[in-house]
């Protein structure tokens, strides 16, 4: 197979211009003035924006543990299910993605509204009307809506390929279910986790589009704080780079920590 | 194994139940007789048919769709390939190739959106030194000199971040390969494609279809990077969606979604179907005695069956040949690139436009003048026409970033109100030509205020805290904050600014506001879900339209009046188009048109005066006088408003500052 290394050569230059070089840019970007020069000053600013990364982590880190508790019992479920089944199960969790992720959360406006279809149905009941649009909670259930299809397919996937002989030989060694499922089960399924939340944690923290629909626009995200900079209303690309590249490390860090802690060499990704 | 139980069954339904509410909402709506995500208005095909008259959704549904195929098929093809160079590869080398293999994945899409941008951009300014230097030392061919973000950047983007997940789905499955295979292929006389085409393909197969599968469905799904790469000419359906979900979502998405999320569930039910029954074919023949160890492992159950497969290449062959005819048809046509803002035109004037003169119309919109000149800075924006307010004219101007008109081509000038000529910002009339003029207000909802509000303090009293609307540009926000301090809209005094940016985060931070808004507020006031909302005179009328309980006040404190004037950019493309549009836009007929469908005032004279005619005649009943003063504000009104200038830059740096301080707090 000496000759197929060939074929690495047209992929690593493109990666090299088309995946590497737009870092390199963004990295030049947050060193650099809005004349050009280089600066630190992008940084030293840094400090102003803490609220929004907290904020950000925080709605994120919520978000992604809402999706795991949700997400890992229905996959568990799943692949005790039929073959059947779990074949029309995992299409209709893939399916709801080719219904745009915004007309999706446009939705949700419709129902979270103070006078929208959740209220109006609670006022049958002479329940409320309840504040729940522009309100962090309804951004935190616009990322668990989008992103819980990516928390269950990774589990459900290195699940089902589970050896059930495992399962029974730990049976036959005297554990209950409960004693297996933390002992055997959990344990081998835990690369489909550990991608799984990275696969929730990192649109969650970096989106903008869900928060300015359902959370109002009042508080930013960072994904916001990074727009404006950019497309939105305080053009600053600079500042903007520097946002962005912070953010990027702070996730890179967080999935080192992560990978080195549930020790995934070549996790068993996606869909 | 285990059945499960009924309660954990119910919670897997909940679950379902939860992702498919909001879908099954949009295909309700769809059939909605009138155009609310909320209010039932009967059943109706109405928006199926529209769908088909949309310009706008159909070109951008055309776009996603031909992005999608291309970047499909190219990254399945490279990813493919890549796949098998990697599996040649030393282990070292590998592992650290698939870390780079995994950035695009594991970066958030925003960071990898916003580097590519960059990274476009810094190109262009580099290929045009080049160009222009190739350019002066050879005579024999001209390099373009302008590029800018457009189809090629967007499908680049889009194979970019697709060959990861193909290049992910096979690998698995080469690692799965007897090694053996292919040297004893090669062994008994294959070349090496042979072997590759005979032995490989087939056996990793299954993850080449699932990793076209995936990166197509990323692709169609994916609206950040998009966002960030696609420029203005070529927006895709997520990008025209959320420029919609910043005012008022039109049902014919709902429609077009709706179609697009039907053929897929029909296309994988067949597919599911098939592979059902070729299991239980399957399963019947390991059940007879008779088979052979051979039979059962050539019967083990294929993925895709082939006429399925045929009929879906068929699909995209017919699919990318008639996107291709209708993209060399549309290239081939004079076009005109417009960015607006939104429920800002009568939309039958862009098709007759397009009739009278051959020259299709790009309209775009922008959130605001803010935003606008982000999208022009960054290069993400490339139009030929822009319809800019006053204030932000002027800094475009004192930026260079404005052409000059040629007044010979656009004869309709002289309609435009003497008053409306020769305006601050741009005082000798060589760069616009103003499109509308209005006022801000506040609107209302009677209904949920005690008494009429009168005073800018309503956007600040805790009186109606969680009920209130404000704007989500610095310059409009600031201004209701200033008016109330009895201070000029345009004073640069660094201490009056801070005060008023105070005054808002303290509003905000006593809950006052239930959000920051732009055109999100027709959603907001026609429901009857916030009651108080600073905003635009027009869009007052377009929303009382749809909800009566509504009333519009423009504060005694004064206000700002505004003109919206439309300019051509520097060294855009298509000039003489842009100043055709600009001509027709200007004229009477265009004007009427425009004043009626968004209710704000004309500076054409003749239009302006003739409205009420014309909308008595256009409705059978007279247009109340109360109405007109809305649209164009009487004298006594427009001298309590004043217009804003532009501010010094380090004025607008402090707007910026304090701006994103509100977002931040």
């Amino acid at each position: 197979m000496k000759r197929t290394k060939a074929f690495t050569i047209p992929y690593v230059i493109w990666m090299a211009i088309f995946v590497v070089a737009p870092i390199i840019m963004i990295v030049i970007y947050a060193f650099s003035g809005a004349d050009g020069g280089f600066t630190l000053s992008n940084f030293s600013t840094m400090g102003d924006y803490t609220v929004v990364f907290v904020r950000s982590f925080r709605l994120a880190i919520i978000a992604t543990v809402i999706c795991l508790l949700i997400g890992y019992p229905v996959a568990y479920l799943l692949s005790k299910e039929g073959p059947r089944f779990q074949r029309v199960a995992t299409v209709l969790i893939m399916l709801p993605m080719w219904m745009n992720f915004l007309l999706r959360t446009y939705s949700w406006m419709a129902i979270l509204e103070n006078n929208g279809l959740l209220n109006q149905f609670l006022g049958l009941f002479g329940l409320g009307p309840f504040q729940m649009i522009d309100t962090q909670g309804a951004v935190v259930l616009g990322m668990v809506y989008n992103y819980l299809p990516f928390m269950i397919l990774p589990i459900y996937s290195v699940i089902v390929k589970l050896d059930n002989s495992l399962v029974e030989a730990a049976h036959d060694l005297g554990a209950n279910s409960v004693v297996a499922f933390r002992r055997v089960i959990f344990p081998l399924s835990l690369p489909g986790v550990l991608s799984g939340i990275t696969m929730v944690f990192v649109p969650s923290v970096s989106t903008f589009a869900i928060s300015t629909m359902l959370g109002g626009g009042t508080e930013f995200l960072l994904g916001d704080l990074i727009e404006q900079q950019f497309l939105g209303g305080a053009y600053n690309p600079q500042l903007g780079a520097a946002i962005a590249l912070v953010m990027m490390v702070i996730v890179v860090l967080c999935m080192l920590v992560m990978n080195r802690f549930g020790e995934g060499e070549e996790q068993a990704v996606v869909l | 194994m285990k059945k499960n139980s009924a309660f954990s069954r119910f919670f897997t339904v909940l679950v379902f139940l939860f992702l498919y509410a909001p879908i099954i909402l949009l295909i309700v709506f769809s059939f909605n007789q009138n155009n609310s995500n909320v209010v039932w208005g009967g059943f109706s095909l109405h928006w199926y048919k529209e769908l088909f008259h949309n310009r706008i959704i159909m070109r951008s549904l055309y776009t996603t769709l031909l992005v999608s195929l291309l970047a499909t098929v190219i990254s399945t093809i490279a990813g493919t390939f890549a796949a098998i160079g990697f599996y040649g590869l030393r282990r070292r080398t590998r592992s650290a190739l698939n870390t780079v293999n995994n950035i695009p994945m594991v970066n958030a899409d925003i960071v990898t959106g916003v580097a590519m941008c960059l990274f476009f951009v810094a190109f262009f300014a580099l290929w045009k030194d080049f160009a222009l230097w190739v350019n002066s030392v050879q005579s024999l061919f001209v390099l373009p000199t302008r590029l800018t973000l457009g189809f090629p950047t967007l499908l680049i983007a889009h194979i970019t971040f697709n060959i990861p997940y193909v290049l992910l789905s096979v690998s698995p499955k080469l690692r799965q390969l007897d090694k053996n295979l292919i040297d004893a292929a090669q062994d008994l006389g294959c070349t090496w494609f042979q072997a590759f085409y005979k032995v490989i393909l087939p056996e990793i197969k299954p993850g080449i279809v699932s990793g076209a599968l995936t990166a197509f469905t990323m692709s169609i799904d994916d609206f950040i990077i998009s966002y960030f790469t696609a420029g203005s000419s070529s927006s895709t359906l997520a990008m025209t969606i959320y420029g919609m979900t910043k005012k008022r979502v039109s049902p014919e998405i709902n429609a077009i979604s709706t179609l697009l999320f039907v053929t897929v569930i029909l296309l994988l039910a067949v597919i599911n179907i098939r592979e059902a029954q070729q299991e239980k074919a399957a399963a019947r023949r390991e059940a007879a005695p008779s088979a052979t160890v051979a039979e059962m492992a050539g019967s083990r159950p294929r993925r895709t069956p082939l006429p399925v497969k045929a009929a879906a290449v068929a699909a995209c062959v017919a699919v990318l040949a008639t996107t291709a005819v209708g993209a060399f048809q549309n290239t081939r046509k004079p076009m005109v690139n417009v960015c607006s803002w939104g429920e800002y035109i009568d939309e039958a004037l862009i098709s007759q436009f397009e009739e009278e003169t051959g020259i299709l119309v790009n309209y775009q919109t922008a959130e605001s003048n803010e935003a606008l000149y982000s999208l022009l800075k960054s290069g993400a924006g490339d139009y030929d026409v822009i319809v800019p307010s006053d204030y932000m004219i002027s800094q475009l101007i004192e930026e260079d970033m404005l052409e000059k008109l040629d007044y010979n081509n656009i004869p309709n000038f002289s309609l435009i109100g003497d008053q409306f000529k020769n305006l601050p910002y741009d005082p000798t009339n060589e760069y616009t030509v103003p499109y509308t003029w209005g006022t801000v207000g506040i609107i209302y909802n009677t209904a949920m205020v005690e008494e009429p509000i009168t005073s800018w303090s309503a956007m600040f009293d805790d009186k109606y805290a969680g009920q209130v609307l404000m704007f989500r540009n610095s310059r409009d926000a600031m201004a209701t904050a200033l008016l109330y301090l009895g201070y000029d809209i345009n004073t640069t005094d660094e201490a009056q600014l801070r005060q008023a940016a105070e005054l808002i985060a303290d509003a905000k931070g006593r809950g006052v506001y239930q959000a920051f808004v732009m055109d999100e507020i027709f959603l907001k006031m026609e429901g009857g879900n916030a009651a108080i909302g600073a905003y635009y005179a027009g869009d007052y009328l377009t929303a009382v339209e749809n909800n009566p309980d509504l009333a519009f006040v423009i504060p005694e404190e004064g206000s700002n009046w505004f003109v919206d004037a439309m300019c051509v950019l520097k060294d855009a493309p298509h000039k003489a188009e842009a100043e055709a549009w600009i001509n027709f836009i200007a004229s009477t007929e265009a004007n009427l048109a425009n004043m009626d469908f968004i209710w704000y005032a004309s500076p054409n004279e003749k239009a302006l005066a003739e409205y009420p005619a014309y909308y008595e005649e256009l409705y059978g009943e007279p247009l109340e006088q109360e109405v007109y003063e809305i649209i164009a504000a009487p004298a006594e009104v427009l001298e309590r408003c004043e217009s804003y200038i532009s501010l010094p830059k380090e004025t607008r740096q402090l707007y910026n500052e304090l701006w994103i301080g509100l977002g931040i707090q």
